[in-house]
């Protein structure tokens, strides 16, 4: 399934939607979206992963990324993740740096 | 003009590209008095719709002519619509009144030719127009395989490196069986594996581990966690536990069987400084680059059978009992390097004789087959559960065909690492 990103900031919040599967060919589209965002713009960074099918563990690197680079003071949200994709988050160790939500909270 | 590949006069074609209504009847002239099969184009019908050139059923043209006219940057744009990736043409521009148009064309670096259109006098600087774009073309294509063999250099010494960074041989104890596999997607890999004796040959430590993503930049990255890992570990006293941070709580919760803490177990201390050093040097030094590895690391003492373990993160290794049942090691931790003040607790369990232990990277359960479905641990299990007394090589040589068998001939897109550890069975072992 292709990978596709797209992207919505409003009010310091950076909306991003991933579909398909985040790997190693994918990583670099979702990296130019993080890597675009002015310092100290976004205080919280909410991901639509519903349509997340896979998430390699460059995919995670990724994630682990936008994290470093938005700062320690972004929350970043996970919404609608797979139980496949959640797995790894989970497995990593990942998940105790974000909120996990389900799509109805958000 | 003559075939490269043959030597052999061929026919040849050009292509007058102007605006001009009339066309170039001088220049045409010349051309077919060459033996040019000529056609005339406007620049319309070179670059406007994608394929209209080829649905016409006109292969590239040998020689193209352009009307200085049409302005250096059209002229530029028909150059590069005409030109294939095995091929371009010998592009040449001509004027029509305008000298001026001509010279800025000449300055981009574009031949020409000028009037009268004599035909031998066009032969003449059309065939020295030809092996000048010749000539470039050589020099473009030696100097890209010049930079590719480079390349290709610098990756194989990469990869020799790299295999310096694995074990030159593994610890052998009576009584056990240790094998392992290591197959790169690439050149170069993000996994390892190790292996070594700890607290004077009294452990045996074992480490299966995969730096996120893949390539050089994930080699790298292999090459300081496997060197910080055993490094620590090499040289942790066994008992030196409690200068750990203060932060890092120690607990058993991850304990699978019942036997003393395994915080007590000497090995333990090495275990632990070696984790959580990386992750601090990590996560002091380099976590803006984002690099982690999920790992797997085991301290087996082989005389009682006990191991305890730190599981960063890692796809959980399989434990296989010699009664057919199986569990799996969770993490009891994230991966190293992902988060400073990261916390580990130690896993503890015992390999019985006839027990083994499968640590793989992610590479084995998410190989696929050419529709994209992954091979997965229940394949995996089922390729485990060979005869009780197979040696720790058959269970990789079972888990590697069952793999190539799902995976078919698609091509490998992930790091691959495996190790086996048996606690061979009573009766092996009298028999060895």
């Amino acid at each position: 399934m292709a990978f596709d990103v797209t992207t919505h900031a409003e009010d310091g919040v950076l909306t991003v939607r991933l579909t398909g599967e985040l790997d190693s060919r994918a990583a670099h589209r979702f990296n130019e979206v993080i890597g675009a965002v002015p310092g100290g713009t976004v205080n919280r960074l909410v991901l639509h992963l519903a349509e997340l099918v896979y998430l390699s563990s460059a995919g995670l690197r990724c994630l682990v990324f936008a994290q470093q680079k938005l700062g320690r003071g972004t929350e970043i949200v996970l919404v609608g993740t797979r139980p496949e994709v959640a797995e790894t988050i989970t497995m990593t160790g990942f998940d105790r740096s974000v909120t996990m939500q389900d799509p109805v909270d958000s | 003009m003559v075939d490269q590949r043959t030597g052999t006069p061929r026919d040849r074609t050009a292509l007058v590209v102007t605006e001009t209504a009339h066309g170039a009847p001088e220049l045409e002239a010349a051309l077919a008095a060459e033996s040019f099969s000529t056609r005339r184009a406007d620049p319309a019908a070179v670059f406007g719709v994608d394929g209209a050139w080829a649905e016409r059923g006109w292969g590239p043209p040998d020689l193209v002519l352009a009307s200085a006219a049409l302005g250096v940057n059209r002229v530029a744009l028909i150059a590069r619509r005409l030109t294939t990736a095995e091929r371009g043409p010998t592009v040449v521009v001509f004027p029509e009144d305008d000298f001026e148009a001509l010279q800025s064309c000449v300055r981009a670096g574009f031949d020409y030719v000028v009037p009268p259109f004599l035909p031998a006098l066009l032969r003449c600087r059309l065939t020295s127009c030809w092996e000048r774009g010749q000539l470039t073309m050589a020099v473009q294509e030696m100097a890209a395989e010049a930079s590719l063999r480079q390349y290709e250099r610098d990756l194989s010494v990469a990869h020799e490196i790299q295999a310096g960074f694995l074990p030159e041989e593994l610890p052998v104890r009576r009584g056990w069986e240790l094998a392992t596999r290591f197959l790169p997607a690439r050149q170069v890999a993000g996994d390892f594996y190790d292996a070594f004796e700890l607290v004077n040959g009294r452990r045996v430590g074992f480490v299966v581990a995969d730096v996120c993503d893949k390539g050089v930049g994930a080699a790298l990255f292999m090459a300081l966690i496997r060197t910080l890992l055993r490094h620590t570990a090499e040289h942790t006293a066994a008992w030196n536990l409690l200068d750990a941070d203060e932060d890092t709580v120690l607990d058993t919760a991850a304990r699978t069987s019942a036997v003393p803490s395994p915080v007590l177990s000497v090995g333990a201390g090495p275990l632990l400084q070696a984790v959580l050093g990386t992750n601090r040097y990590m996560a002091r030094n380099h976590l803006r680059q984002g690099y982690f590895a999920t790992m797997f690391f085991g301290v087996l003492d082989p005389a009682s059978g006990s191991v305890v373990y730190i599981n960063g993160g890692h796809n959980p290794p399989v434990l296989l009992r010699a009664d057919g049942s199986h569990q799996l090691l969770a993490p009891t931790g994230p991966a190293v390097g992902m988060m400073p003040n990261s916390v580990y607790s130690l896993g503890h369990t015992t390999l019985e004789p006839g027990d083994r232990l499968f640590v793989y990277t992610d590479g084995v359960v998410e190989a696929r087959d050419s529709r994209g479905s992954m091979f997965g641990l229940p394949r995996v299990l089922d390729a485990l559960g060979t005869p009780a007394t197979a040696s720790a090589e058959d269970l990789l040589v079972s888990v590697e065909s069952g793999m190539h068998h799902h995976v078919g001939g698609a091509e490998q897109f992930d790091d691959i690492t495996m190790l086996a550890l048996v606690r061979t069975p009573p009766e092996a072992t009298a028999v060895a």
